[in-house]
């Protein structure tokens, strides 16, 4: 299983972060982990992890479609073997 | 004004005239604004066909179609008319009402957590919180759900929102900016192009859609190129293409599904690889590389990896594609697929045959017609045996599959194209399932041709039963059905049914020559069913035949 994180800026909407988590489950990911803030009324940063056998870029291109996101940014792709190779 | 009054002279400032709706307690206050408005209410007798009415005002013109509800169980009626909106790319904007800011979260009287249960069913969603966003949140709404790939989005809002005061402000509604594509890509593809032998274009609603069915019958032309058809781009290409060989996919022309699985060139243009169209996937089009165009780049490399993937607008996109090929013998071949393949209609015995009814009708027509059909066997023959000049004149639910799509659609059409022939060709199982728009037909007199093929069956599902499930037929038997004549006659509709292939001429002239809504009701053989047929998993060249 391949992990995957982004970091996603978005609008202060009504479900701004039920959509993004919506469409992790619909297309196919599993949510690792998830960290919410807000500096501001207008903003809100997502870090999520995800993890997944499907092409990430079939995730990165249908969230990077939401219209309440600003910014999107795939950080890294680690495999679990690599985890695992760390952890050791 | 109220902000209730500010929604209609927003949906005016985008150029609505019409809208489909439901009244109900929590949107009242916008009802109450229709009472003075210049802007036309059509009530239709329940919210999924206000949708789908909005739907097909929508595809039949290539504009945006405007649908409103209550709050609670009115909201959650529309929820199917926007799936398929949403699978099949409509731009629609569904407007519900919802019960005071103040209670909403205390489980009050027809609160339903709408934007919650709108995510999965459309492209976005709002809620208001504040009257003074209301107005930039309409016009978004509308910006968005016809911009990039169109789509339904919906828009919440709360009474106090429309009850409450605001300014009304002009809006200069913008100029879209349409995506540039890179011009190295398009080399590429016309490299891909010119190297092709085997050649094939496969069109899907994407081109409608774009307002480019002239560029692409331009391209077509230019380079003589074999051409397909998904269900939703029938009409796209000129039916009198040479080398067009109609629709592909499970219920394709045996002629598509054999050129596509032979070409050694796919260039995809506004589809999306859909199961029903590839059959098994890793066995589609095996020889072939592909070019994808779409203005959504979340379909390229979602089902099959493309050779070029150009994003862009494709009235600007497919001329630029425009180069030389030297084909002549896959283009005999081509000919000779249309020629071996051909139709036939010569049925035995004296019952209707609904293939050759439909292909009577279709040439029959006026020019200006445009047909709707509900979901099921004979939603296949038409797009089978029926030929549009025009994908506005082919309203179809491809992606969702909607039974009851038929009738509320071509009631939207209707309206939007007053002076077009209307007419639904529908089955027994989905005319049932909006059955109640037939009092919106009879309240605006609309003269909406109705076509019900009744093989007293749900007959699609009967068919896999036949085939797939061993002959065991659980609930797919509807010889209960209702005298379908007696229950048009007590909308006040007029009403015949016809059940000899002799009756059919007659009978076609008789429903055109009606002034107002017509029922025309043929009983079908059960037995009778779609050919040919890709099964399930397996490749496109394994079509069977019955």
């Amino acid at each position: 299983m391949i992990r995957h994180r982004f970091n996603i800026v978005a609008k202060q909407q009504p479900a701004t972060v039920e959509r993004v988590l919506r469409v992790v489950r619909h297309r196919g990911f599993i949510l690792q982990s998830v960290n919410v803030s807000s500096s501001d009324k207008a903003q809100v940063e997502i870090e999520l992890t995800v993890s997944g056998e499907r092409p990430i870029e079939t995730l990165q291109t249908q969230l990077d479609k939401l219209y309440d996101i600003a910014h999107l940014e795939l950080i890294s792709a680690d495999t679990a073997a690599q985890a695992a190779s760390i952890r050791a | 004004m109220t902000g209730a009054q500010l929604v209609l002279k927003v949906l005016q400032q985008h150029g609505i005239k019409h809208v489909f709706g439901y009244p109900g307690g929590a949107i009242m206050p916008i009802y109450d604004a229709f009472y003075d408005s210049d802007l036309k209410h059509f009530l239709c007798r329940h919210e999924q066909g206000a949708a789908f009415s909005a739907v097909g005002y929508a595809r039949s013109t290539n504009g945006v179609g405007v649908c409103m509800a209550t709050s609670g169980p009115g909201a959650t009626n529309l929820v199917t008319g926007l799936a398929d909106a949403l699978l099949d790319s409509i731009p629609v904007v569904a407007i519900t009402g919802q019960v005071f800011s103040s209670l909403m979260g205390t489980d009050a009287f027809q609160e339903v957590d709408v934007l919650g249960m709108s995510l999965a069913v459309t492209k976005h969603s709002f809620l208001v919180e504040d009257i003074n966003d209301l107005a930039k949140i309409l016009h978004e709404a509308f910006e968005l759900a016809q911009s990039g790939r169109p789509g339904p989005v919906l828009v919440d809002i709360p009474k106090d929102i429309q009850i409450g005061q605001v300014d009304f402000e002009p809006y200069p509604i913008p100029t879209r900016v349409l995506p540039e594509f890179n011009l190295a890509d398009v080399e590429a593809a016309k490299a891909l192009i010119q190297q092709a032998k085997n050649p094939v274009a496969y069109i899907g609603g994407g081109v409608g859609m774009a307002d480019a069915v002239d560029e692409l019958n331009e391209f077509l032309q230019a380079t003589q190129i074999p051409a397909v058809s998904t269900l939703k781009g029938l009409g796209t290409i000129a039916p009198d293409y040479p080398y067009y060989t109609g629709m592909i996919g499970m219920h394709g022309t045996k002629a598509s599904n054999l050129a596509v699985q032979e070409c050694d060139l796919l260039i995809c243009i506004g589809a999306r690889f859909d199961d029903r169209v590839t059959g098994k996937l890793d066995t589609f089009a095996p020889n072939a590389k592909v070019i994808h165009l779409d203005i959504d780049v979340a379909e390229f490399g979602k089902l099959r990896q493309p050779d070029v993937a150009i994003k862009g607008d494709f009235k600007q996109l497919i001329p630029a594609l425009k180069t030389k090929v030297d084909i002549t013998p896959w283009q005999a071949k081509i000919s000779a697929l249309n020629v071996e393949h051909a139709w036939r209609y010569d049925a035995p015995g004296e019952g209707v045959f609904a293939p050759a009814l439909l292909n009577e009708l279709s040439q029959r027509l006026p020019t200006n017609h445009v047909v709707s059909c509900d979901v099921g066997q004979h939603q296949m023959w038409v797009a089978q045996h029926m030929s549009f000049t025009s994908p506005y004149n082919h309203l179809s639910s491809g992606g969702a599959g909607t039974m009851g799509f038929g009738l509320p659609v071509a009631i939207g059409a209707q309206i939007a194209r007053p002076n077009t022939t209307s007419v639904v060709v529908t089955g027994d199982g989905s005319f049932m399932m909006n059955i109640q728009e037939l009092g919106t037909i009879k309240r605006f007199n609309l003269p909406i041709k109705i076509v019900l093929l009744d093989n007293q069956r749900l007959g699609m599902v009967k068919q896999w039963q036949e085939l797939f499930f061993e002959e065991r037929y659980s609930e797919t038997n509807l010889s209960d059905n209702p005298d379908f004549v007696a229950l048009a006659r007590a909308f006040d509709l007029t009403a015949k049914t016809i059940h000899s292939k002799f009756e059919v001429s007659d009978a076609i002239t008789q429903m055109l020559e009606t002034d107002g809504p017509y029922l025309l009701h043929v009983v079908i053989d059960d037995k009778e069913n779609v050919w040919p047929l890709v099964a399930p998993g397996k490749a496109n060249h394994e079509m069977i035949e019955g």
